[in-house]
């Protein structure tokens, strides 16, 4: 089974079903139940292969699990209530008071507050350096680091890390490249061969079928010695290569709580199913609108890696496979005009989500990043003249034209 | 020769190593597992040459979760 659709149809679940139902039914439940109390301990102490409490595992949550580490060529992966909890839960096995996060400037605004106003009380530094500027990121990784942190391409800046030159300065600073691939599903994407030591993704997006339910990951791709990470070297003492998996079960994820729930669990395995047909879906019809937009007359600029005038465009294609997301940003001038242009839009919807079945809009400097000042957006690549604009699977004329009758109101 | 393997007396032939035992004891997610040789953790990469000997405690430590299944 080499490819893609077909490895994510026909993986078996680790224990085949009682019924022979071909698709696993979901454990709702809570408990286990344990034979006899020795069972229990052993269970307890990790030395029998059984679940006992949903918050810590469950079988259908291990199967996504399971799915997911094969779709990404992890090692193993850690389902999360959400990609908030996915990157919290990281960030707090990886770090602590005193240590300090390389991140990009251009996060995520609610990453970006995780660091900054939540976690910076707590005493962990951030260090915010644009990932373009490789000279930057080396000197800061040389100051010491818990991990590098950034998004495969940032949105709405829409960014490309080049992620083999990054690897190369993490592996040298003996720091774990941490990238958060949420817009660039494993479909042409192979993070492992890049250089990603450690995977972070919201599962809302593409993987669960397009928005059906919130969900997170975070997934090990096995490269990392864990004996370089100050917080995880004990555990690397008991779990060699699996150690941030096994500290993220036993103390961290379980402490935190912030677990996947089974039906999550189970929809999103379904929409792994078709992540392939729906990532090439949305990709198509980016470039169609990116196309269309940028030889408008109203807008005045574009940024998709898929338009060949993007200053990444080889890059990434090189790195996603040809496949360039879903998400584009464009420039109309001023809040205003963003306003009006969105408020005439009939098909395209006016949303926070990204990788949906539906296109969506938003204006992010006055939602996504509107705690942070006009000047600290400036600084975030959020001016208050972009949109974003997220492309789902429909038929892209009927985008388009939806695209250019709202134009017209400018 | 006798083991304790998670808490329980077993017998098996002589000459095992951690590898082996993996395979012999039918170990679920044999990838995802750690091993302890009386109370010490065993290098993954030494689990080949890690001999046991009669009397000696084996602990396998389970993951419980996603680790990949293709």
């Amino acid at each position: 089974m080499s490819g893609f659709s077909t490895r994510m149809i026909h993986g078996q679940p680790a224990k085949q079903d009682a019924h022979g139902a071909l698709r696993p039914p979901v454990y709702d439940g809570v408990a286990f139940e344990f034979a006899s109390s020795q069972d229990i301990q052993l269970t307890f102490e990790g030395r029998k292969p059984a679940h006992s409490y949903t918050r810590i595992s469950n079988p259908t949550v291990e199967y996504f699990e399971q799915r997911l580490a094969a779709a990404s060529g992890a090692v193993g992966a850690v389902a999360t209530a959400s990609g908030m909890a996915a990157i919290s839960a990281l960030v707090l096995a990886l770090g602590s008071a005193g240590s300090r996060v390389v991140a990009s400037r251009y996060l995520f605004g609610n990453t970006a507050s995780l660091l900054e106003g939540t976690l910076k009380p707590w005493g962990l530094e951030t260090t915010w350096v644009d990932m373009s500027d490789l000279a930057a990121v080396e000197a800061a990784l040389k100051a010491g680091a818990c991990m590098l942190f950034l998004e495969s391409i940032s949105n709405p800046q829409m960014q490309v890390a080049d992620l083999r030159a990054l690897s190369a300065l993490a592996r040298s600073a003996k720091v774990p490249l941490v990238v958060d691939s949420t817009v660039t599903p494993p479909v042409g994407y192979r993070p492992k061969e890049l250089g990603v030591d450690v995977e972070v993704l919201s599962t809302t997006k593409y993987i669960s079928g397009g928005a059906t339910s919130v969900g997170g990951a975070i997934l090990d791709m096995g490269s990392f010695d864990w004996k370089q990470s100050p917080k995880l070297a004990p555990w690397a003492a008991q779990a060699g290569p699996l150690a941030l998996l096994v500290a993220l079960r036993r103390e961290v994820q379980r402490n935190l709580g912030g677990c996947l729930s089974p039906h999550n669990a189970s929809l999103q395995t379904l929409g792994l199913e078709t992540l392939e047909l729906r990532v090439r879906a949305s990709a198509a019809n980016a470039l169609e609108a990116a196309r269309f937009l940028a030889g408008h007359a109203k807008v005045l600029s574009v940024d998709y890696p898929g338009l060949k005038s993007h200053p990444s465009h080889a890059l990434a294609k090189a790195q996603f496979g040809g496949i360039f997301g879903g998400i584009l940003s464009f420039s109309l001038g001023g809040r205003a005009a963003c306003y009006s242009a969105m408020d005439q839009l009939r098909l395209i919807r006016r949303a926070t989500n990204i990788n949906d079945n539906k296109t969506l809009i938003i204006h992010p400097a006055s939602t996504i990043f509107s705690e942070f000042t006009p000047a600290q957006r400036g600084q975030l690549g959020v001016p208050e003249g972009l949109l974003r604009l997220s492309l789902g699977i429909e038929n892209a004329p009927d985008l388009v034209e939806d695209l250019a009758q709202a134009l017209e109101v400018l | 020769m006798k083991l304790l393997i998670n808490g329980e007396s077993q017998e098996l032939a002589a000459g095992q190593t951690i590898g082996n035992l993996l395979v012999l004891l039918n170990v679920e997610s044999p990838d995802m597992v750690s091993v302890q040789l009386n109370g010490e953790f065993v290098e993954r990469a030494s689990f080949g040459q890690a001999q046991v000997k009669d009397g000696d405690a084996i602990d396998f430590l389970y993951f419980m979760g996603g680790g990949s299944r293709a």
